[in-house]
């Protein structure tokens, strides 16, 4: 059986705590008194993968089996989410790829020709074609790239379609292919209780003009948090433009969910507890520590970015969305859940070297405020673990390097934007259309492998509930003149942290280190 | 005594558009209100006429402002109209050219005050031998062949003694054995073998040499516009350097004093019955009062040490700190000039008369910097944070030693500069190479100061003043104060303190306030930064007949061709493949190095070569992969933002640049902006390694530009050019608005003498990738089953 999370109180006794700190790891002494949050251990995957997936076909929830839905000449179109999901990439063979090998064997036996696959990649990244052959696999890739398989293209003026207003006048649009489509076939991986659900289709093939709807700084803030539906105005916003997507297409949804197994076996210590290390565990560690504390970080990043989880599917759903996403988020909350009783002062957290927009690149500090302030944080049911006002403690060296080939949006909002402000509310207002609309930028997100140009600021308001949230925000470790120019503060070590807190919170704060990742949901309760 | 003497009088003075003869004019138009006219013997030059160079180059000196201000703009004006004339005379030429007027009023003058010099020391042998030598014989000859007898009072300077110990008399100059007519003969024809020696094979090939070695890649025309200004410089020097020698050989400290020592001869041999007195003025500094304290004009001998010293530049100096350093003031040699001028000898026998302190007010080396040291402790100059700058203590070596180590120091610093422009690092080293660059300045500066004034120091003589002293005597009380001359009037600290100092440090404009300038508020907050380019571009917006062109490699992306070529072959090949390939590679280098500092174009044909028998189709194909795995990596971000700006302002934007096509058109393309860039032959569906047409470098880059611009409508003086290499230069020159983006260390230099706008921009950390084999290329394939 499988642990459920825990939170352990540090006494004398307790060992030190792993923090992730970029591409290294630091090993840190809380003060006594403080609480570790732990998150459950990984949930056993299903053993037959693929009999699982030929039974959530045959036997949907509240739709007709997805045999019954083909049929020969028709104009079928297959959705899957991009290669954000999971962290790390998963090894191969990517769910999504079962999935969609089973959905392609079955239209290909009723006889459709007319079959695209669109990466549903929103703003993203075009994905390289290795990425993309690792999500889909050899044989779908060769089979189906470059024509039927391609990535979907939001600035593509021929190819987005808008469909209409919801009633709160949100604008929808769609990729062509899908809505011309008779039957759409979303295959979604599920990591975090954000994702999937409505969410997939509004966001994964819409354009900035539908997107800006609710990602922007005013549904961020409402959104308390994004991590849980339904206190996200984020996602009721999703949830209406889907429902007219709905109204469009005839859209079937393929939910996958895996457990937490994020760390493969040579990174075993950085999945387990501390107070379970093994010998072999601890020289694991020392060896890793020695080895990111000398290497340069490009040498580094080579070493972690190479890293691929185990994860093993624990549900796969399909059939009408909102069935199939209350199920979807029942299991991936049976994997993450963790009961936290009352907030406190300080909560601590290690930014690891890896968040959903910087695979095989540099997380900039853009993407660890993102990452850090944004889902870390947000990792949360009723109410945030940090009271209103306290202060959180974040590990990361936030170095200023970009990757210029998928963030060159981020450079310029980076030295532009946050050297002038760095409230959302008043960037959005005089920066949102610049970046949108950046014609070089618009070019970089549609040939080469960038960003979209208004991806930086999304990325940046998705940490402006905990800026708002948060008294003060410290990074240790971390470039001071970076640090500076996000708006924060910066400490040399963790103790030197705790110190400047205390003018915030006072002496003898009650302090919560989340051990993240592994990823977990805190339920706070008061 | 002087006042009543020169009433009614018609005097001439040649040399009035200089520092003393205007001061003369001056005080005779203030102080001898009863003078009947003066003359003023300008030369027309090829600019101005004569009598425009009066109101530009006299009347309108600060030294007239005291008169200005007493009588009025008005009444000045009169009182100039009706005092004084312009006679056009040319001391450069026989008869000094003068018409039939001329010569007339030429006759009608009683007084003729000859103060035209060539003055500076280091200047060439044959000028110095015209304008002093030659020009003074031509007057005297003038005004012998014109019957007139007026007193001619010529200034020369106490140093024609040469380098004397002792007391120097106030009696005939040195006299080596020399006849002037022969000197003035040979120094005056110089330049003609001087020039002809400069044509010479191995000289002028040494130039070029050193000529292409600074401007090389900047082409042709640049580098033979390089070639002919070393070449007039090294005309110069050489005939400065004949004067400076021939003058040490014969016994006197320059040029200057030697010709002037010969002029004398030549005046004294000449003048016949025309009644002569020459006065030998010693140092001439700032005026003690008249007609304001520290009145000086140019920057004379002292001014450039003193700074220099206050500067912290001149870190020490030579001489015998015990040794007399005659220094006079202005007006005290103005006064002398007037009280000689009205007390002509009696006899055909000259007079001589030493206006300086010598004797009656003795002034010692070590006096200056101790003075030196007191004023610029109590103001000192300022570097560029406002801080004090420390004076040195000198400690007075011989002029040997010092000119030593300096010349080491230099050797030295000319060795880590030669080394570091031939570092094929690029803009990296700009930085290195500028303080070098400072520093050699510096010392070039402190030698040539050791040069030009070292020998002064060395002088270890007193002037006498006993003819001076005697004249003064002659003055009545009552004049005494009109037209003081008498050295003892005065006192050393008063004059540096009070007068010399605070006048050289207010002519140098250099900053010794510290309430001007506003203290540092200490704030951090970020400020916002300024670009003159930035404004530049917005003045310009909306007009499409603005052009902003751009080189592109090591201007918009951090990379050169070798390392596209690199990337493009290094992909195709599996990986043991790889140290044969990089070894041959590797060999080439040198020579790739070699020809790249000498001439981008040379170096661009040589290396296309590598190219030769490509597949075309396949290197598009590498081309494209190149732009995200090179080009989009290494980009400059400010670099795109800058093109973006331009083009919401309505510009036109075109790559101009040497690398390939196939890598630079699809960033181009990605851009949306025109491009212009080197195509390779294709012969048999293979590259051939030939280019369709000549490199993009140099001149030819500045014909594209001009080319490109007359077809489009473009207006270049308000256009924009952005590029990182010197090779660029001619393109930069175009436009209106150049900027040097990273410069190499010789562009760099070239920058800061023409003020250009220089910009460093960084690609973003964390991007260098290693190229790495794609084994499911088919070129890779094809190499692994070879």
């Amino acid at each position: 059986m499988s642990r459920p999370g825990a939170v352990i109180e540090v006494d004398r006794n307790t060992p030190p705590v792993l923090f992730h700190f970029g591409e290294g790891i630091r090993l840190e002494k809380l003060p006594l008194g403080a609480r570790i949050v732990y998150p459950p251990d990984p949930l056993d995957p299903i053993a037959h993968p693929e009999r699982a997936i030929k039974r959530a076909l045959a036997k949907p929830l509240e739709d007709d089996p997805l045999k019954s839905l083909l049929r020969r000449g028709m104009k079928l179109t297959i959705a899957f989410d991009d290669l954000s999901l999971p962290l790390p990439p998963m090894a191969a063979p990517d769910v999504r790829q079962l999935v969609m090998e089973e959905v392609i064997d079955m239209a290909a036996e009723v006889g459709i020709e007319d079959l695209h696959i669109i990466a549903a990649l929103g703003l993203h990244r075009r994905m390289t074609e290795d990425e993309l052959r690792h999500i889909v696999g050899e044989r779908i890739f060769t089979t189906f790239h470059p024509d039927r398989l391609y990535q979907h293209d939001g600035e593509d003026p021929e190819n987005n379609v808008y469909i209409g207003k919801t009633a709160k006048g949100e604008e929808v649009t769609l990729n062509r292919r899908a809505a011309e489509s008779d039957l759409v076939i979303y295959v979604n991986l599920t990591l975090v209780p954000m994702d999937g659900g409505h969410k997939s289709m509004s966001t994964g093939l819409a354009s900035f003009r539908s997107i800006r709807a609710h990602h922007n700084a005013k549904t961020l803030l409402a959104s308390r948090s994004y991590m849980n539906p339904p206190d996200s105005a984020l996602h009721h916003s999703c949830i209406r433009q889907g429902q007219l997507i709905e109204d469009t297409v005839r859209v079937f949804h393929i939910e996958t969910t895996v457990n937490n197994h994020a760390f493969p076996a040579v990174a075993n210590f950085m999945q387990k507890r501390e107070t379970d290390w093994t010998a072999q565990d601890q020289a694991m560690f020392l060896a890793t520590k020695q080895m990111t504390d000398i290497m340069p970080p490009a040498f580094k990043r080579n070493v972690f970015h190479a890293m691929r989880a185990p994860y093993g599917m624990t549900a796969v759903h399909a059939g009408q969305v909102d069935a199939v996403h209350d199920k979807t988020l029942e299991a991936v909350h049976k994997q993450i859940n963790v009961r936290v009783e009352g907030q406190t002062d300080i909560v601590t957290l290690g930014v690891p070297y890896l968040g959903p927009y910087n695979i095989n690149a540099p997380m900039n500090p853009i993407l660890v405020v993102c990452m850090g302030l944004g889902y870390l944080f947000n990792f949360y049911r009723n109410m945030p673990v940090l009271r209103k006002g306290g202060v959180l403690i974040l590990t990361h060296p936030c170095r200023y390097e970009f990757d210029a080939v998928q963030h060159p949006s981020y450079i310029d909002y980076y030295d532009e934007v946050l050297a002038d402000t760095t409230d959302p509310i008043e960037i959005e207002k005089k920066y949102e259309l610049r970046f949108a609309e950046d014609p070089w930028f618009r070019q970089l997100y549609r040939k080469s492998h960038a960003y979209h140009g208004i991806h930086p600021h999304y990325a940046w308001i998705w940490g402006a509930h905990a800026m708002e949230h948060a008294g003060d925000v410290i990074f240790v470790g971390a470039d001071r003149d970076v640090v500076h120019r996000l708006g924060f503060k910066c400490a040399t070590t963790l103790e030197d942290a705790f110190e400047m807190a205390e003018q915030t919170v006072g002496r003898y704060p009650s302090v919560t280190h989340l051990r993240m990742p592994p990823i977990m949901l805190a339920e706070v309760e008061a | 005594m002087i006042a009543d003497a020169l009433k009614g009088k018609t005097i001439l003075i040649t040399g009035s558009t200089g520092f003393l003869g205007k001061s003369i004019v001056e005080k005779c138009l203030r102080s001898i209100p009863d003078i009947a006219r003066i003359n003023l013997g300008i030369r027309s030059s090829p600019r101005r006429p004569a009598a425009e160079r009066l109101e530009r180059e006299v009347l309108s000196s600060p030294a007239f402002r005291r008169l200005k201000e007493e009588l009025g703009d008005q009444r000045f004006a009169a009182l100039a109209a009706e005092k004084l004339a312009v006679v056009e005379i040319d001391l450069g030429r026989d008869g000094l050219g003068l018409d039939a007027a001329a010569q007339e009023q030429m006759r009608a003058c009683d007084i003729v005050i000859h103060s035209a010099a060539a003055v500076e020391f280091d200047n060439p042998a044959d000028l110095s031998a015209q304008t002093n030598l030659l020009g003074a014989a031509r007057l005297v000859g003038a005004l012998t062949a014109s019957g007139a007898r007026p007193h001619l009072v010529h200034i020369s300077t106490a140093f024609v003694g040469g380098m004397l110990r002792g007391l120097v008399r106030e009696g005939p100059p040195l006299d080596p054995g020399l006849n002037w007519r022969h000197e003035a003969e040979v120094l005056s024809n110089l330049r003609g073998p001087v020039e002809e020696e400069s044509r010479r094979p191995e000289i002028l090939n040494k130039l070029r040499s050193e000529a292409r070695s600074r401007m090389g890649p900047a082409g042709t025309p640049a580098t033979a516009r390089a070639t002919e200004r070393l070449r007039e410089r090294w005309v110069k020097d050489r005939l400065v350097e004949r004067g400076r020698t021939h003058a040490h050989a014969m016994g006197f400290t320059d040029i200057y004093s030697f010709t002037k020592a010969m002029a004398e001869h030549a005046v004294v041999e000449l003048h016949g019955d025309i009644p002569l007195s020459i006065v030998r003025p010693s140092i001439i500094e700032s005026s003690l009062a008249e007609p304001f304290p520290g009145w000086l004009e140019g920057f004379r001998m002292a001014e450039p040490m003193i700074l220099a010293f206050a500067r912290n530049v001149l870190r020490d100096f030579s001489g015998m700190p015990d040794t007399l350093l005659d220094v006079i003031p202005a007006d005290f040699v103005v006064n002398t000039v007037l009280a000689v001028a009205a007390n002509p000898p009696p006899d055909s026998k000259p007079r001589i008369y030493h206006a300086a302190s010598g004797t009656r007010n003795p002034l010692r080396l070590r006096r200056v910097p101790d003075e030196a040291e007191a004023y610029f402790t109590k103001h000192p100059l300022r570097d560029r944070y406002g801080q004090a700058i420390g004076t040195p203590k000198w400690t007075f070596p011989t002029r040997g030693e010092l000119a030593t180590q300096a010349r080491t120091a230099m050797r030295f610093v000319e060795a880590a500069q030669w080394v570091v422009e031939r570092l094929p690092l690029g803009a990296n080293v700009t930085e290195i190479s500028d303080d070098l660059t400072a520093e050699r300045d510096r010392l070039d500066r402190g030698l040539n100061l050791i040069e030009l004034y070292g020998v002064y120091t060395e002088v270890d003589c007193i002037f006498d003043t006993r003819n001076v002293m005697a004249l003064w005597e002659k003055v009545p009380d009552a004049e005494r104060k009109t037209f003081p001359f008498d050295p003892a009037l005065y006192d050393w600290t008063h004059y540096f303190q009070d007068v010399h100092l605070p006048t050289v440090v207010r002519m140098s404009r250099a900053d010794t306030s510290t309430g001007r300038r506003k203290q540092p508020s200490g704030s951090t907050a970020p400020k916002a930064e300024s670009s003159s380019v930035r404004s530049a571009i917005e003045r310009r917006s909306g007009r499409p007949d603005v052009l902003a062109v751009f080189d592109v490699d090591g201007t918009l992306v951090e990379t050169n061709v070798v390392e596209y070529f690199l990337y493009m072959r290094l992909r195709a090949q599996p990986l043991e493949d790889w140290p044969a390939f990089i070894a041959s590679m590797l060999r080439k280098g040198p020579r790739w190095l070699f020809l790249e500092r000498r001439s981008r174009a040379e170096f661009q044909r040589s290396f296309y070569r590598e190219y030769d028998g490509l597949d075309p189709e396949v290197m598009k194909r590498l081309g494209r992969e190149a732009l995200d795995a090179v080009t989009l990596r290494r980009i400059y971000p400010e670099g795109m933002r800058r093109i973006r700006e331009h083009k919401r302002a309505g510009h036109r934007v075109l790559l101009l640049t040497g690398a390939l096509d196939v890598v630079v058109e699809p960033l181009a393309e990605l851009l949306d902006v025109e491009v212009d860039c080197a195509h390779l032959l294709v012969k048999d569906g293979r590259l051939s390694g030939d280019l369709q047409s000549p490199p993009p470098a140099g001149e030819a880059r500045g014909a594209l530009l001009q080319e490109y611009a007359e077809r489009n409508g473009v207006v270049l003086s308000e256009s924009f050019a952005y590029a990182d290499s010197l090779s660029d230069l001619p393109m930069l020159e175009m436009v209106g608005t150049p900027v040097v983006v990273n410069p190499d260390a010789r562009l760099s230099q070239v920058a800061g003498q023409r003020g250009w706008r220089v910009e460093r921009w960084r690609m973003a950390p964390g991007n260098w990738k290693l190229p790495m084999p794609d084994p499911r290329s088919p070129e890779y394939l094809e190499a692994v089953r070879r």
